[in-house]
């Protein structure tokens, strides 16, 4: 499947970061050929926590999400989605 | 090589020059830091006058139970980053710059202990939130336990083969991931290698609900950096010495510019601060008299 990389790490490491890791569901969209945008969802007490304060630790996920997409030759995305 | 132990920052209020001194110290946050305001910051009239806050901040001991002072006021909001041109400096790494540096420094001080740095920051860092906490032991081994089961599940969600090695050193958690295909988690000037440190950094906030200091090396690569880093440090502290006058080099990010401040505070001779905004903050390494 395309992505896989993409989606456990993002998966990975959402569970890591927020206190309801059960809640968390990462799907992985198909924007092109080869570009995935991986959706992150999560208890909403939680959204703060993946996002970060100023964008952190979302921002530090997009650059290794980027990271895993690279095993695959892809780009990815990753969208927190409310 | 000695640590620098304690920063000097300049910003338009209190909290905004802690927020850059922690992160310049590499520190978890500020209630990981020992706070001194060395001036409150003044508002002007109309964007002129008024005076900046300058604060001395330390990493806490653990035993100390010192707490920030709150920031309050909103400095004139100057137009920061001076000098600063474009990246023409790339192929050299450094730009000679003339000006001297923003407004901010007009009065150096020549007695500081060789240690110190005087920041200057503007950026428009939002108040931290002032939350007691409690103080309680914080088992850096456990932390630091936390640290490598994060990196290990990592390698394993990217499927990749390799080691992690984590110990406490000095109160540090020095983290190391070994393995030919670990390689690919070091990224374009490390970028993936610092986000990997950020988030582990978050997960054992969470889980310890304490900050930790962390460094993360892969595959040698941050050493090599540093050794490289310090390596050009002597060579344009030698520079400055001879010549005179200051030198910007490229942005770098906090860790970075810890090793540049401590290299030239070790050789001596010269004074280091740091100017702009992150991401784009740069080190000035600058003549002693004269400026």
């Amino acid at each position: 499947m395309k992505g896989e990389i993409v989606n456990r790490v993002v998966e990975y490491i959402s569970k890591e970061i927020v206190e309801n890791a059960d809640e968390v569901e990462v799907t992985i969209v198909e924007e092109g050929p080869d570009e995935v945008v991986a959706e992150v969802r999560a208890a909403k007490s939680d959204m703060g926590r993946v996002i970060g304060r100023r964008g952190r630790v979302a921002k530090a996920i997009r650059v290794v999400a980027q990271a895993a997409a690279d095993e695959e030759g892809l780009q990815a995305e990753v969208e927190f989605i409310d | 090589m000695p640590e620098v132990e304690w920063v000097e920052v300049r910003g338009k209020d209190v909290a905004v020059a802690v927020a850059a001194a922690v992160e310049e110290l590499g520190l978890d946050g500020p209630d990981a830091a020992d706070v001194e305001v060395l001036q409150q910051p003044e508002r002007g009239f109309l964007g002129m006058g008024g005076q900046d806050a300058i604060v001395r901040v330390k990493a806490k001991q653990p035993t100390s139970r010192r707490r920030r002072r709150g920031g309050r006021g909103r400095g004139n909001g100057r137009a920061s980053d001076s000098g600063r041109a474009d990246r023409d400096a790339k192929s050299s790494g450094a730009r000679k710059s003339q000006s001297s540096s923003s407004g901010g420094d007009k009065k150096p001080r020549n007695d500081q202990p060789r240690q110190s740095q005087r920041r200057n920051t503007e950026a428009a860092r939002p108040k931290r939130e002032k939350e007691p906490k409690v103080e309680v032991e914080i088992d850096r081994g456990e932390q630091a336990e936390m640290v490598k089961d994060f990196l290990v599940g990592l390698l394993d969600a990217f499927g990749l083969e390799g080691e992690v090695e984590c110990k406490v050193e000095e109160d540090i958690i020095l983290a190391n991931i070994t393995g030919e295909q670990t390689e690919a988690l070091v990224g374009p000037k490390g970028a993936i290698l610092q986000a990997i440190m950020e988030l582990s950094r978050t997960i054992v906030q969470r889980k310890s609900q304490a900050g930790a200091r962390i460094r993360l090396d892969i595959g040698g690569y941050t050493e090599r950096r540093r050794e490289a880093l310090r390596i050009y440090t002597g060579r344009l502290v030698e520079k400055v010495t001879e010549e005179g006058g200051e030198v910007m080099l490229e942005p770098m990010n906090a860790a970075d510019r810890k090793v540049v401040h401590d290299a030239a505070a070790d050789l001596g001779g010269v004074r280091t601060f740091s100017e702009g905004e992150e991401p784009r903050r740069s080190v000035v390494i600058a003549a002693l008299e004269d400026e």
